[in-house]
């Protein structure tokens, strides 16, 4: 019986420290270790830029960047405190603020380049398909990368300001690097896109009927780096530390887009002829409120949201 | 069996997985960490998320793929099997290629598969027949080696047609092992359907539990995790009748044996 009872006490307590497994990255001389996890696409290329360029050394941090395949599996890393710093669109942070999930933002990620036609990404149809405006996406199956987030959401914006009614599109879950197989098949009717593979789509003939973000807002802001209140509030001067590294990262990749392209080779398998040629987002120095509050409405109006929620509280 | 016996084999049954609820519950009974919610508010969304229209929208087709592909996978198992089991040239041709195939496992098939069945319902239950068909195909080849040598004599020595032949001698005689990797199966069959709800689904437990793990509705995703456990307990119990009722003969069989 004392046996059963040790074993019951060891179980509990494996399961207490898997609950609140954290790490103490400010602890020890030297530089402070900082965590930061993005998915390796191209937004993010001013985080690896500004590493090369030491930056974040500059600051006295050590950055260790942490993949990870989507933008769900960063929020419960950040908020358990796994790493510091996570990136990710802000349609998935006003999803999570809405839950009252305590998220900061520390810093603008990427945005659109606001004009229409020119953006990093895009709605994507055959070279013959008889969709030609956003209007006539209207009824017709069309992939984005994930359901209910900002891509679905800025399709329908796209649609609604070309005079459509975008109730009955059927929106398909498909991964970016399945989409122009499954367009080419004929399994779906169009494809949201980004960089890759707008412009692998483009020159394989496939023609661009709506640049969603565009459509959307001026200037739309699509992510940004955030940390939970928690960091925030017990780490002040790592935050302030890394949204400096950031600022001078973001501004270094906006001044120099040949060094952008050149560093995707480094954390990408995106070919150099296509780096050279691909759009890239706008890298601004501050997040643009408006357009987060249009994601929060537009977010609430499609139904990922009951209310919408102070993106005050949520923005730096 | 008598009232206390019965009352014994209940208690033996629903034992441990009582004193897991009783632990998850107490455990997590003040918790205020968003991804571990407490169990009360869990089984608190639970009817609310599921038998309010995601029963008919989502568990329905999912278990009615599984169910396709399960069925698919044994018909497409067991045939292949009892062919390669009986014809030793087959088996010795076919043997690698087997062990190469089973060993890639089907979610790296997916992109593939999507190739050339599309995104639709075809794509997902061939995602499971993938998975299903290897340990059934697997045990019933072993199975129909293992047949008893001076059965098979006896058979032809009685003239025994071809058809009641396979019926009687080599799907009876095989039926054991065929349900140890049809046992198997069930449970890849599972993890299969989930997998493949991960892929361009619109519907599905899994794809469920993935929009709400991405919306943040975290009780409301513990609540899917739950019920793929419950479609696992019930499937299991159902496969359990129809194994005790299609293996009668041996059951009895090893019985006399035992006590003989």
């Amino acid at each position: 019986m004392t046996r059963f009872r040790a074993a019951l006490a060891a179980a509990g307590l494996l399961l207490l420290s898997a609950c609140g497994s954290g790490n103490d990255s400010d602890s020890g001389g030297g530089p402070a270790t900082l965590k930061l996890s993005v998915i390796p696409i191209v937004d993010v290329a001013p985080i690896y830029l500004g590493q090369q360029q030491g930056f974040f050394a500059e600051q006295g941090l050590k950055l260790q960047i942490v993949t990870a395949q989507g933008g769900a599996a960063i929020v419960p890393a950040v908020v358990s405190g796994q790493v510091d710093f996570g990136f990710s669109n802000y349609t998935s942070l006003i999803l999570a603020r809405s839950k009252g999930l305590p998220l900061k933002v520390v810093g603008p990620g990427n945005a659109s380049t606001g004009q229409a036609g020119k953006d990093f990404g895009g709605v994507l149809v055959k070279a013959g398909s008889p969709i030609r405006t956003p209007k006539d996406l209207a009824g017709k199956r069309v992939a984005v990368n994930t359901l209910n987030n900002i891509n679905d959401t800025t399709v329908r914006a796209s649609i609604r300001k070309a005079g459509g009614d975008p109730a009955n599109v059927r929106f398909t879950e498909l991964a970016f690097p399945d989409m122009l197989a499954a367009l080419d098949k004929g399994n779906v009717d169009a494809v949201q896109v980004v960089e890759p593979f707008l412009t692998t789509g483009l020159k394989a003939g496939d023609r661009l009927v709506a640049s969603n973000y565009v459509d959307t807002a001026p200037n739309l802001t699509i992510a940004g780096y955030f940390t939970s209140q928690k960091t925030a509030s017990s780490k002040p001067e790592l935050v302030k530390k890394f949204s400096a590294a950031l600022q001078e990262s973001l501004r270094y990749a906006a001044a120099h887009p040949d060094a952008a392209r050149k560093v995707l080779a480094a954390y990408t398998k995106i070919s150099p002829a296509v780096a050279s040629a691909l759009i890239l987002p706008k890298w601004p120095a501050s997040v643009d409120r408006a357009s987060v509050d249009t994601l929060a409405r537009l977010a609430q109006q499609d139904g990922l949201i009951k209310t919408v929620p102070d993106t005050g509280g949520l923005l730096p | 069996m008598s009232a206390l016996g019965l009352l014994r084999r209940a208690a033996l049954l629903l034992a441990v997985p009582a004193l897991l609820v009783a632990a998850w519950w107490l455990l997590t009974a003040g918790s205020t960490d968003f991804f571990w919610p407490p169990l009360s508010q869990i089984l608190g969304a639970f009817d609310d998320t599921w038998f309010h229209g995601r029963f008919t929208r989502d568990v329905l087709p999912s278990v009615g793929r599984l169910l396709a592909g399960y069925l698919l996978a044994l018909v497409i198992g067991v045939g292949l099997g009892t062919a390669i089991g009986s014809v030793r040239t087959l088996r010795a041709l076919l043997e690698p290629v087997l062990e190469f195939f089973r060993a890639i496992p089907p979610p790296v098939l997916v992109p593939i598969l999507m190739l050339f069945a599309g995104i639709g319902t075809g794509m997902k239950i061939l995602v499971i027949v993938s998975g299903c068909v290897w340990p059934v195909l697997l045990n019933t080849v072993e199975g129909v080696r293992a047949l008893d040598e001076v059965l098979g004599d006896t058979a032809r020595c009685y003239r025994m047609r071809p058809h009641s032949r396979y019926v009687h001698l080599v799907l009876r005689g095989a039926s054991p092992q065929i349900a140890a990797g049809a046992r198997q199966a069930l449970s890849i069959g599972i993890i299969l359907m989930v997998i493949s709800e991960m892929f361009a689904a619109g519907d599905g437990v899994g794809f469920t539990i993935v929009q709400f793990q991405r919306g943040f509705a975290i009780p409301q995703m513990w609540t899917g995790i739950i019920l793929l456990g419950l479609i696992g307990v019930v499937l299991s119990l159902l496969f359990q009748l129809v194994e005790s009722w299609a293996l009668r003969w041996y059951t009895g069989l090893r019985g006399s044996e035992r006590e003989g």
